[in-house]
């Protein structure tokens, strides 16, 4: 491929693709379908650079537009949950991979998935290497938001290790 | 005593630590092999490469302009005459979807996919295109997606590359628009109505001069 921009689309892709999906699937979104929202995220990225648009900072930007398409996705989603009832994500496991499934639940996970929203997600991308202020930009919240937020996840999750200790 | 949410110091950095290679143990277990996503990626960006070629250097175009000098328009290969400089309204009225002005600030309003080659077919059949060649026309928003613009085929018409009023000029005012509205001079409503109901006469309207540069 000789297109420059699609070389470097490429690229990024190379370096995010992981980090795209692990977000993604914060969102409760399928792997094939958090793949697809990668896809159509980097073919967006390759029509940015194409057009000649800002270059700064494009891996907060990559995650910001994930995150947009992913909203769309989660909010079509669960427009169809309510048509057609609840979703049962693990039919397809038999008892013991559930089982397994449940071990593999870290404590520290579970307290994750326990949090509102934008903690979870500003967690989340904290977890990615996304420094505040690029969070601040792909949640389109403030710093000081993003700041108190992860705060208070983290007091959350040394409370769940804590308590953890105690009890063993 | 401690209250159960004050850190410790450190303890923030790591249970932080601790949390990272939990997630990511955790969620790398359910994510599969790149090179299957990495090949149709691979695919799918040489064709938008070749569906709508903005890049192509300016000899292409400086080579377009010496083949209509020597009269290959009139042999009809690019149908000039023919060149829907502006949409029809009947088939391209435009359409918007309801975007905040921060979103079309941001500058994440305008991740739109690529238009799918069906809807691209589509939309030249609509304008009774059959040259469909891509160096011809881009299939372009009326309405900008980073103005608000919606993937829509009533947002989509085949742009031509070689008329005066071309892509690239349409491509300058949207730029424009953009910056007035995020500058807060217009609103978003307006520019999204300006440019739908005659881009040409916005064009001459917010650059104040009758033809492009």
């Amino acid at each position: 491929m000789t297109n420059p921009h699609a070389e470097e689309v490429l690229a990024l892709f190379e370096r995010h693709r992981a980090g795209l999906l692990r977000y993604l699937l914060t969102f409760r979104i399928p792997v094939a379908d958090g793949e697809e929202i990668v896809q159509e995220v980097f073919l967006a990225l390759f029509d940015h650079l194409r057009k000649g648009r800002p270059r700064e900072n494009l891996d907060g930007w990559v995650f910001r537009v994930a995150h947009n398409l992913a909203l769309k996705r989660y909010a079509r989603a669960q427009r169809e949950a309510a048509v057609e009832g609840p979703e049962r994500a693990d039919e397809a496991l038999d008892p013991e991979e559930q089982f397994a499934e449940a071990q593999r639940q870290d404590r520290l996970l579970a307290v994750m998935r326990a949090l509102p929203e934008t903690d979870r997600w500003c967690l989340a991308l904290r977890a990615e290497g996304l420094p505040y202020r690029q969070i601040a930009e792909v949640l389109g919240i403030s710093l000081g938001a993003v700041a108190n937020s992860l705060e208070r996840s983290l007091a959350r999750l040394a409370r769940a290790d804590r308590r953890a200790y105690v009890v063993r | 005593m401690l209250s159960d949410d004050h850190l410790k110091d450190g303890e923030a950095e790591r249970v932080l630590g601790d949390f990272v290679r939990a997630y990511r143990e955790e969620l790398d277990s359910r994510i599969p092999p790149a090179a299957q996503p990495r090949a149709m990626l691979r695919e799918r960006l040489v064709e938008a490469s070749e569906e709508n070629p903005r890049w192509l250097p300016v000899a292409a175009l400086a080579m377009a302009a010496c083949l209509a000098v020597f009269g290959v328009y009139e042999r009809g290969l690019l149908r000039r005459s023919a060149d829907p400089i502006v949409p029809q309204r009947a088939l391209t009225p435009g359409e918007a979807r309801n975007i905040s002005i921060a979103e079309a600030c941001q500058g994440s309003a305008d991740a739109t996919i690529a238009v799918p080659t069906s809807v691209r077919r589509a939309v030249f059949r609509e304008y009774g295109i059959r040259d469909t060649r891509t160096d011809r026309y881009e299939i372009d928003y009326l309405i900008t997606p980073e103005l608000g613009g919606a993937n829509s085929i009533r947002n989509l018409w085949p742009e031509p590359y070689s008329a005066v009023w071309n892509a690239h000029v349409k491509d300058e005012l949207e730029s424009r628009l953009h910056g007035l509205v995020c500058a807060g001079q217009i609103d978003l409503t307006t520019a999204q109505k300006e440019i739908a109901r005659d881009w040409i006469g916005a064009y001459k309207k917010y650059f104040h001069r009758d033809r492009p540069e």
